[in-house]
């Protein structure tokens, strides 16, 4: 069991994502041991930790993507129960990016972003339109917009996927090994953009491999192995002065 | 583990939300709502059937098996059955025996034809492509009437009566052709090769056994097969022992008979219950984890819940809504038993004798029938109806495997064509080690499909009057006016043949799966 | 993605390219193999080995006597042609009475008009290289010139003709009848001379890259099938005091001015459509032409073909009042519920809304209250529309367009209900006015509107999580499937009257195409669940993801793309529908088959004649069967391109 404190105490925010003791299992695997932490408001938190170790499970068990089967979890407030309307607020309050983009291939870049707007939040169209092409510029492809997916390189289409999760104006950001799935010469662009989000005052949790980014934006990093939370602590005693032996070890292989 | 106090404790204590919007709830709910309502409106039109049936005069159920038929069946195992039942089986026999050859001829001639698709040859090919188009893009019952019509137009039968002297007759009422005949003492001589089969299974494995030992050359199937056909030769002549099968059967029959329906159906609703629990239990085992019980969901409560509540109505309807169902299983195993044993020993009453040859062949003969001079019962006879939908149907169906083979050959034969080519392995090579064995597995699961479809297109022989089941189902429905009765044996005689080719097929492809490892 | 890349021939100046380009096709033309020498080809095709040499000669045997089989068959002089000739208006709308002719035209002209539009606005036509033109001419040549070789010379026995009997009329070969095998021998060689002279006159470049969209080649023919009628002398056959006579000249004199007619409002659609589509936004066209393809089989059939016989006094007096209240009322309950701020209490209000449809049902088979069924059915709708009206609550605008569909709907469907109910005024008993061709089409089309939706749902809870909808889902399909046809429209046509509660009654071609419909729905089912399956989990969990409704899910972002894979196999499924709509001939209504088989041959006139029957049904058959199939291997090329 392994708990990150009560952050909004130390930077005297309130706290947005409350983790306490979540379970899961698939069949007989444990995926995740009694994951406990608390993020707060404008926090930017990055999750490392080798395959397999229940880091993607549990920020898709914040959305709800993932049933957990025991804790509890909230967000802004919210605790995600099986109640519908909790469900929907908390999904419309948490925006998620994908390793694979899963960006919907029948729709324009356009109406990938407008769609949620638009029958979620009920926009009118114009408003929504106005609002994906100020996201999209955000994002720096506002000429993609009549585009299909396909027609784009991969780090566009993270980058249209991100402007289609902001156009819900989410409190959250959770990405889930955003740039796994891009050419390194695409990595840079789209880790630009989430930078840009962190500065901005998103709060985001970040599963990833990227070091350099971990190091440069994250408040803390959490590093989970075999379903728990093995340490946590800033960037800075993270990556020089690690206390658990299995942090180490992790960080030798990678570095 | 434990929470701190935070300054923005704002979580709403999780009460359990409302059950209107309880996800799970919801879900169970509108379900349950669904089969509320297919429940519901089966009730209501079976109830306003029985109404209207009852004020129409017409009865349910299934009497008109063991009551006289009252009507000929042409081109059947038997012409003047004696009761609707064995009407109905003629009939059945008629579609099996249509689609069985149908399945032969058609899988011959698609894979002519399939493979002639991707001849090189420019000829060849141009035939098979105009046989697949024109074939497959015409109905298939425009295709019977053509070929009924055509077949209509041969010459008549000459009317010098008696035996043919030839192998094939051709006329417009159809073609004749000599046969070997299934005779008396089939069944017992059929038991003893049963018996017999075993025996050579035992020889070969030993002799397999035999070979792995000493490294030589055992001859396991050859030997094997020599035993079975010893055993086949000397059974032609013994079988008549086994007649004393005859008593034993009939006691069976005799004590299934004797079961009172009260005991069947506890014994169902017994069944259903244990189903029920075992499908608890294992789906229990499939939760628990080594930490032990995994949390159970509301879902998975309701799952269990469901599972009892499932057998609670099949319970209901065998105790209550259908009671005459176990009576019914009772008695056809019963008959069943007992049409078993009037294979074996000797039935005075059916004048059949069992000591006899298991085998005899036959030619054609021309006998006259009424006015007119027709083929008699000796030999194979394809009447111009039979004829008809039996070359219509392997025609249609042929069509669809050869393209099902050609894609199948093409998908395999892109890459692996040319690995075999780099081997060193010549076309012919390539195409019998290579591409075949990988194609049949692609190609398998469709043909399987095309053989459903080719017993389904049998039934329109009643399109051209041939006695196949619908034909004879439709003649006693408009006889006694049981259509749902009618419809039910439809449906269980074409859903046992589709489970048995489905069956047949998934042998084959899991053989093959576990070849390929 | 179709229209997202210009085709990449449009764009190169080299390429001669008028406006015949189909701008459709994205295929990039192969490098296609030098042509070979004659010799070399022959060498390399037929005779390469001894065995492809052997195969050869026993195949061409084989090829040239079926077809000196065919040509026999078709030209010999038993063959009576003028039964089918006779007989066309039979086969193509039975006994339609013959005053009430123009709405039999009307209808062909909506649909042709249709037709012509949707070719233009879908963009929907592939095209032919001049290089497969000059092939078939030079085919057709061929063929020609083998068929005046290898047909059977002309009967010289000419049974005499019999005071009062029917003479035969084509008694003779093909030859003499049309005047000597030299005219035939003419036409095969100018077909070859223009196919040769296309074929060499281009040379290899142009005659790959010049090309004519199909949709000319299409008002080509059918402007050359028109033509003939006007120039080729047919002969023309009709039954005069019960005796077939034939008249030599031109034909048809009554059908050549409707069929220019058709012929002018085809080109002229596809025209306009061509003007128009790039000057008008795309969609609402589309739309309106979709809508038109769903309504027009209702419209036509119920209304157009059927012509009821309103009953004026209860039309005003309680149709169009009931029609007006359920637009109205409920048009205002349904501005009302997509309020925005309605939340749960709209909820409630739509699912009470849905219960009262469902109890009228209940309450009217127990006769606890009577309302007319057109009522019952209205608040079914209203229950449903009530039920996706969260989805409008944005601004005035989208919230009165919601109410405007509702309104346009009712107004539809009271308008097609009553229609239904009023009597028919053709003097032909209730239910036979569709015959022939007709019926078969109608057939088609109802069964594949049916069937659609039946398909997509049962498709959906077989690919569901709840188990409940699953379980019910595959046994319906599997038992379905597990059963041939006829034995279901056996069912429909003998029990469904037994099912029905005291009072209602089901024409027989409706309780047909509800066989049909809930047969090819299980079918249906099978190809939509194999789209369903390809579509990848993340697309589910996006969507989840963004706060969609299941709903919304299903509707915006899976079925689009499940059904965009289906669509080949879903073709192929409306191929064999089309097929199967033979079988209406066994359970007795007459179909284009059973005027072939039965009703032709049982004229004292033409006592047998089934043979020439079933060859044209066969044709006809053939026919569009085989252009849907090649359409649908165009679209799976084109589809897979655009998929990526």
């Amino acid at each position: 069991m392994s708990t990150i404190g009560a952050a909004g105490v130390e930077l005297g925010r309130p706290d947005m994502i409350v983790s306490d003791g979540v379970d899961k299992w698939y069949g007989d695997f444990q995926a995740l041991k009694g994951v406990s932490a608390t993020i707060a408001e404008r926090e930017v938190v990055v999750v490392l930790g080798p395959s397999g170790s229940g880091k993607s499970t549990w920020i898709r068990c914040i959305n709800r993507l993932e049933v957990h089967q025991g804790g509890s979890i909230s967000v802004d407030g919210i605790e995600l129960t099986n109640d519908t309307r909790n469900i929907d607020k908390i999904r419309s309050e948490v925006g998620m990016v994908f390793q694979q983009f899963n960006l919907f291939p029948h729709l324009t870049v356009m109406d990938n972003i407008t769609l949620a707007p638009r029958w979620v939040r009920k926009q009118p169209k114009a408003d929504a339109e106005n609002r994906a092409m100020e996201l999209l510029e955000r994002v720096g492809i506002p000429e993609q917009a009549a585009k299909f997916p396909g027609q784009l390189s991969g780090g566009q289409q993270q980058r249209v996927a991100i402007a289609r999760s902001l156009a819900m104006e989410p409190r959250v950001m959770l990405f889930d090994e955003p740039t796994s799935a891009l050419d390194p010469e695409m990595i840079s662009e789209v880790l630009d953009v989430m930078k840009d989000l962190a500065r901005g005052g998103m709060t985001m949790m970040v599963v990833t491999h990227e070091m350099g980014f971990a190091r440069e934006v994250a408040d803390r990093i959490v590093f989970m192995e075999s379903g728990e939370i093995v340490e946590v602590g800033t960037p800075e005693h993270f990556f020089t002065n690690p206390t658990e032996d299995r942090t180490k070890l992790f960080l030798s292989q990678i570095l | 583990m434990t929470m701190t106090e935070t300054p923005s404790s704002r979580i709403e204590v999780s009460a359990k939300p409302p059950f209107y919007r309880d996800v799970t709830i919801v879900k169970w709910l509108v379900q349950l709502a669904v089969l509320a309502a297919v429940i519901f409106v089966a009730w209501f039109l079976a109830n306003e059937a029985g109404d209207n049936i009852r004020a129409r005069g017409l009865t349910s159920g299934f009497e008109f098996l063991s009551q006289p038929a009252g009507f000929q069946v042409s081109d059947g195992i038997d012409d003047n059955p004696a009761t609707g039942g064995r009407a109905l089986w003629v009939g059945m026999v008629t579609t099996l025996r249509l689609a069985i050859a149908g399945i032969l001829s058609a899988t011959v001639l698609g894979i002519i034809v399939g493979l002639g698709r991707l001849s090189n040859n420019w000829v060849v090919n141009k035939v098979a492509t105009v046989f697949v188009e024109t074939l497959r893009n015409i109905p298939l019952l425009v295709q019977i009437f053509l070929y009924f019509t055509i077949l209509s137009g041969l010459s008549r039968v000459a009317l010098d009566t008696g035996p043919i002297n030839g192998w094939l007759h051709v006329s417009n009422k159809g073609v004749a052709i000599p046969r070997i005949k299934i005779a008396d003492g089939f069944y017992q001589w059929l038991v003893l090769m049963v018996i017999g089969a075993f025996i050579a299974r035992f020889v070969f494995k030993n002799r397999v056994a035999e070979q792995e030992r000493t490294g030589n050359d055992s001859f396991a199937l050859p030997i094997a097969a020599a035993v079975l056909a010893a055993i086949g030769v000397i059974a032609w002549f013994i079988h008549p022992i086994i007649g004393f099968l005859e008593a034993p059967l009939w006691a069976i029959s005799d004590v299934l008979d004797g079961i009172p329906q009260i005991a069947v159906q506890l014994g169902l609703v017994a069944l259903f219950f244990l189903a029920a629990a075992r499908f608890v239990k294992n789906f229990r085992d499939s939760r628990r984890t080594p930490a032990g019980m995994a949390a159970l969901t509301d879902d998975d409560w309701f799952r269990q819940i469901f599972a009892f509540v499932a057998a609670a109505m099949a319970s209901v309807f065998v105790l209550i809504i259908w009671p005459g169902l176990s009576d019914w299983i009772v008695n056809s195993s019963s008959d069943l038993f007992g049409v078993l044993a009037d294979k074996f020993g000797t039935n005075p009453e059916t004048g059949a004798d069992r000591s006899g040859a298991p085998f005899a062949g036959e030619r054609p003969d021309i006998v006259q029938r009424g006015n007119f001079p027709n083929y008699g019962d000796s030999g194979l006879q394809m009447s111009q109806a039979w004829a008809a939908i039996f070359f219509a149907v392997t025609f249609y169906t042929a069509a669809f495997i050869a393209e099902i083979i050609r894609g199948g050959i093409l998908a395999v034969a892109k890459g692996q064509s040319e690995a075999a080519a780099a081997l060193g392995l010549s076309r012919m090579q390539a195409l019998r080690k290579v591409i075949l064995p990988q194609a049949f597995r692609i190609v398998l699961p469709p043909i399987g499909n095309q053989y459903l479809n080719l017993t389904k297109n049998t039934s329109l022989a009643v399109a051209v009057g041939l006695a196949d089941v619908v034909q004879v189902g439709g003649t006693i429905n408009s006889q006694s006016g049981k259509a749902l009765s009618v419809f039910v044996i439809w449906m269980a005689f074409y859903l046992a043949c589709s489970l048995t080719i489905s069956v047949i097929v998934n042998f084959f492809n899991v053989r093959m799966k576990i070849v390929e490892r | 993605m179709e229209n997202s890349q210009p085709a990449p021939l449009a764009l190169d100046p080299d390429h001669f390219n008028v406006d015949f380009t189909a701008e459709s096709d994205l295929e990039a033309l192969p490098p296609e193999e030098p042509g070979l020498a004659p010799k070399e080809w022959m060498q390399k095709n037929l005779f390469s080995s001894v065995g492809s040499t052997i195969l050869t000669i026993i195949f061409s045997i084989f090829a040239l006597w079926a077809l000196r089989g065919l040509f026999g068959f078709m030209f010999s002089g038993e063959r009576r042609w003028d039964a089918v000739a006779t007989n066309a208006r039979l086969i193509a709308v039975e006994r339609y009475p013959l005053d009430q002719f123009n709405r039999i035209w009307f209808s062909l002209g909506s649909l042709l008009a249709m037709a012509g539009l949707s070719m233009a606005f879908f963009r929907a036509s592939g095209y032919f290289t001049l290089k497969r033109i000059a092939m078939w001419l030079m085919n057709l040549g061929v063929l020609g010139l083998l068929g005046v070789i290898l047909t059977p010379g002309a009967k010289t026995e000419v049974p005499p003709v019999v005071e009062g009997e029917l003479p035969t009329f084509i008694q003779d070969s093909f030859g003499e009848a049309i005047g000597g095998r030299i005219v035939w021998i003419l036409v095969s060689l100018v077909t070859l001379g223009i196919g040769l002279a296309l074929w060499y006159g281009l040379g290899e470049d142009r005659r790959r890259t010049m090309r004519i969209a199909s949709r000319w080649v299409i008002a080509a023919g059918f402007g050359l099938a028109v033509l003939s009628l006007w120039v080729v002398p047919y002969g023309r056959y009709f039954l005069e005091n019960g005796v077939a006579t034939s008249e030599p000249g031109l034909v048809a004199a009554s059908t050549r001015i409707p069929w220019t007619i058709m012929w002018a409002t085809f080109v002229g659609a596809l025209l306009l459509g061509l003007a128009l589509r790039d000057r008008i936004p795309a969609r609402p066209p589309k739309m309106i032409l979709g809508l038109l393809w769903l309504l027009a089989p209702f419209i036509l059939n119920w209304i157009v073909l059927r012509d009821p016989d309103f009953d004026y006094d209860h039309v005003f007096s309680t149709d169009i009042p009931m029609a007006l209240a359920f637009m109205l009322v409920g048009g205002a309950l349904l501005y009302w519920l997509s309020n925005a701020g309605i939340g749960e209490k709209g909820k409630i209000v739509s699912i009470i809304l849905l219960a009262f449809a469902l109890f009228n049902w209940v309450a009217g088979f127990f006769g606890i209250y009577p309302m007319l069924q057109k009522a019952r059915l209205s608040f079914l709708f209203l229950g449903l529309f009530a039920l996706i009206a969260g989805n409008f609550s944005r601004d005035v605008r989208t919230r009165m367009n919601y109410v405007y569909a509702w309104m346009g709907s009712m107004a539809i469907f009271h308008w097609l209900v009553t229609a239904v109910n009023s009597p028919s005024t053709l003097d032909i008993t209730s239910d036979t006015y569709l015959g022939g061709m007709t019926l078969t089409i109608f057939v088609a089309w109802l069964t594949l509107l049916v069937s659609f939706p039946l398909g997509v749902l049962f498709a959906l809870a077989r690919t569901s999580d709840m188990p409940i909808f699953r379980l019910l889902s595959t046994t319906y399909i599997e038992a379905v499937r597990g059963v041939p046809l006829i034995t279901i429209l056996f069912f429909f046509s003998v029990i469904i009257p037994l099912f029905l509660p005291e009072g209602m009654e089901l024409a027989e071609v409706a309780a047909v195409v509800v066989g049909y419909g809930l047969f090819s729905a299980a079918y249906l089912a099978e190809n939509v669940r194999g789209g369903l399956q390809s579509i990848r989990r993340g697309q589910f969990e996006a969507a989840d993801a963004l706060g969609l409704t299941s709903g919304q899910r299903t509707s915006f972002i899976v079925l689009p793309q499940a059904l965009r894979v289906s669509i080949p196999p879903l073709v192929g499924q409306s191929i064999a529908t089309f097929k199967e709509t033979s079988l209406l001939a066994i359970i007795g209504l007459n179909d284009l088959l059973r005027v072939a088989n039965n009703t032709i041959p049982s004229q004292t006139d033409f006592v047998g004649s089934k043979k020439e029957g079933l060859l044209v049904v066969s044709a006809i058959y053939f026919g569009v069967s085989f252009a849907m199939s090649k359409y649908s291997q165009r679209l799976e090329k084109r589809l897979g391109l655009g998929t990526r």
